[in-house]
């Protein structure tokens, strides 16, 4: 595997072994992206910082939690409501967002006391959140302000509320994946044995690693739910504060985004000997694999599979409708740190569309190695790419659609690629069965939207036609397949509904489908749906 | 089975977990040996018929979920194992867990694998 180089970042030496060209019959041990480094100066990255990583990937997504930040307004503002993290209680978390507003006289004469007031204030104007993370920025730790002793004082002062604090300022690591790092062990140490939780199942995990875009959470609850699986916390989408508290309490930790969070898994393991077990929530084959890995671990082998074949059997003629159509289609791969080994495989196996290039913002090495291994040869792998880069390498690749953020997605568009957000996604959920068709859908819009079509006329230039008639997605997209595909009386057109969440929502509240076995005595029975929205912590005396 | 034949099995099945398991990919090289290790060994037990239970703890049942899976996949990609016999699973197996430790540890270009700490 040849390391690849950018004719835009020839006069940057450092970006070669950043990059690498997935060849036939070469191996990972002939050549790998380097990952995790600082940014080189001269390239314009697209990473976020560590405070960003910490703050707004894994500790906004808690719900019952005053999120502060102690520094300028504009760290906070900018890592507000940017990702659609969910929660079934009031979404909290994504109204509102806090922060000190250190100024410049803050920086000469400190702010520990400003930060006091202003955490008891925002205790008082919300008086039923008594739950709260406190985030370092750079500002206030170059100065050297002591965010935990502030913290201290409160709740001394103030018995009933909890506070957490983070200390990872953004120049805390080469993006935002040291943010990551740092809240994942500073949760661990601060908070994790602090809380007994109520265990109502024979079965209990961690589900770690997930953030609940739109709705991710809720569709994976609802397979462990009716596989009788408490889940004492989500680390960390649509959680409360507490159950997080009693992780150490679980019989599994099942780790869907080993980058943002393998750490607290591995030490979960160490200190509590809980196992990890690494799973794949997108995909149908990725799923099913997961879920009966997780039956096989408490014996409920057979729950797993009645769930695969009544998913599979729901949402595959629907998946391969689409897949029909997106054979052949190019992609690159574009996510932040996960998504690139999450999909690759299975975005060309059941979707069938080919990833021309994968690539990760603040993936480390391992990433790669994943990601590698599941792409198709041919691809190219890139490490932190600055914009230049990647314009180089979707005129050179030329992509029928990006999959990507909103920055570099936005950058795709004026060069007329049609992107996908997956990050905040564009119709998610995209996890589970039903997900896994919501984004084969987005994909297929994306890439015949008779709209886009248009838009890659140039008018200054081109020639308009004027002999096409009126066209549909359909119409585009119908043009090479067999009479037999076409007119299948088997495969369909996605029919989730506009946003499936509420329904299972409501599923869960009518709390007539979910049977968990008593802990002691095996007993299948319903718990109260107040203890499936809440669970019972109690304090632990330290 | 000859050698060549017995490496081209083994690509096979190297082929599948490259591509589709994430255990082997935990990130210090120390946790690599020892989920190559027990996975593959209990594996290895599974197709070979013996028993790939060691105790009731935790740990051993992750690792043996892992390994009923992955036979699961491999005899459902690979319906030559049904018909391969212990002798030869058994050196396949072999040669699979040395591929994947020079893959995945002694061979690898990632340099997080010798941090000592997570």
């Amino acid at each position: 595997m040849p390391y690849h180089q950018f004719e835009c970042s020839e006069c940057i030496p450092e970006r070669l072994h950043h990059a690498v060209d997935k060849n036939p019959g070469e191996q990972l041990t002939d050549a790998l992206p380097l990952g995790y480094l600082n940014t080189i100066p001269g390239s314009i990255s697209e990473r976020g910082c560590a405070y960003c990583g910490a703050k707004h990937v894994i500790g906004t997504p808690m719900k019952d939690v005053i999120h502060l930040s102690h520094g300028p307004v504009g760290c906070t503002y900018d890592t507000w409501q940017t990702k659609r993290y969910i929660s079934d209680d009031g979404n909290f978390q994504l109204k509102y967002t806090f922060a000190s507003n250190m100024k410049e006289s803050h920086i000469v004469f400190g702010a520990g006391t400003m930060l006091k007031s202003n955490i008891i204030e925002a205790f008082k104007a919300f008086p039923e959140i008594k739950r709260m993370s406190i985030y370092q920025t750079c500002a206030s730790a170059l100065i050297g302000d002591d965010i935990e002793a502030t913290a201290a004082e409160v709740m001394e002062e103030m018995p009933d509320v909890k506070v957490f604090t983070c200390n990872s300022p953004g120049f805390a690591g080469p993006s935002q994946s040291g943010g990551h790092h740092k809240i994942n062990l500073a949760w661990l140490s601060q908070m994790v044995g602090t809380g007994e939780p109520e265990i109502f199942s024979k079965y209990v995990i961690n589900y770690v690693g997930e953030y609940n875009i739109q709705g991710d959470q809720e569709i994976m609850k609802d397979y462990f739910y009716r596989m009788g699986i408490q889940i004492l916390s989500t680390f960390t989408g649509n959680t409360h504060f507490d159950d997080l508290r009693s992780m150490h309490r679980a019989q599994l930790n099942v780790l869907e985004c080993a980058r943002s969070a393998e750490y607290i898994c591995d030490e979960l393991r160490v200190r509590y000997g809980i196992p990890r077990m690494d799973i794949d929530g997108f995909g149908f084959e990725g799923i099913s694999d997961s879920l009966l890995k997780i039956g096989y671990f408490f014996g409920i082998e057979d729950k797993a599979r009645e769930i695969i074949a009544e998913e599979t059997a729901r949402w595959k003629p629907e998946l391969d409708w689409y897949a029909a159509r997106l054979k052949g289609v190019r992609v690159c791969l574009w996510p932040g740190g996960s998504k690139l080994w999450h999909w690759a495989h299975l975005l060309h196996k059941e979707i069938g569309v080919d990833v021309v290039s994968v690539y990760t913002k603040f993936g480390h090495q391992g990433d790669m190695e994943k990601g590698i291994s599941r792409c198709e040869p041919g691809a190219l792998a890139i490490d932190d790419p600055n914009e230049l880069e990647t314009i180089e390498a979707m005129y050179k690749l030329k992509p029928d659609v990006i999959f990507t953020g909103k920055r570099p997605g936005e950058v795709a568009k004026k060069i007329r690629v049609p992107y996908l957000n997956v990050h905040g996604y564009h119709n998610g959920p995209y996890k589970g069965y039903e997900g896994w068709v919501r984004l084969a859908k987005d994909i297929y819009n994306a890439v015949y939207s008779p709209i886009h079509r248009l838009a890659l006329l140039d008018i200054s230039k081109d020639e308009i036609p004027t002999d096409k008639e009126f066209e549909t997605r359909q119409t585009l997209s119908d043009v090479k397949l067999s009479d037999e595909i076409k007119n299948s009386t088997v495969l369909r057109q996605c029919t989730s509904s506009y946003d499936p969440i509420p329904a299972l929502r409501e599923k869960m509240k009518k709390n007539e489908s979910y049977l968990f076995p008593d802990p002691e005595t095996g007993e299948l029975r319903k718990v109260p749906v107040e203890k499936l929205m809440k669970n019972k912590v109690v304090d632990v005396e330290q | 089975m000859d050698k060549k034949t017995a490496e081209e099995k083994m690509s096979q099945l190297e082929w599948y977990i490259t591509k589709h398991c994430l255990w082997q990919y935990n990130s210090r090289g120390w946790d690599r040996e020892i989920q190559n290790e027990r996975i593959l060994g209990k594996t290895k037990q599974i197709l070979c018929g013996e028993n790939a239970r060691e105790d009731d703890s935790t740990a051993d049942k992750y690792y043996w979920s892992e390994a009923m899976t992955l036979t699961g996949a491999f005899k459902r990609y690979f319906p030559w194992l049904e018909e391969t016999s212990k002798e030869d699973i058994t050196v396949i197996m072999h040669m699979l867990k040395e591929k994947m430790d020079y893959t995945m540890i002694k061979g690898s270009l990632n340099v997080e694998l010798t941090k000592e700490q997570y």
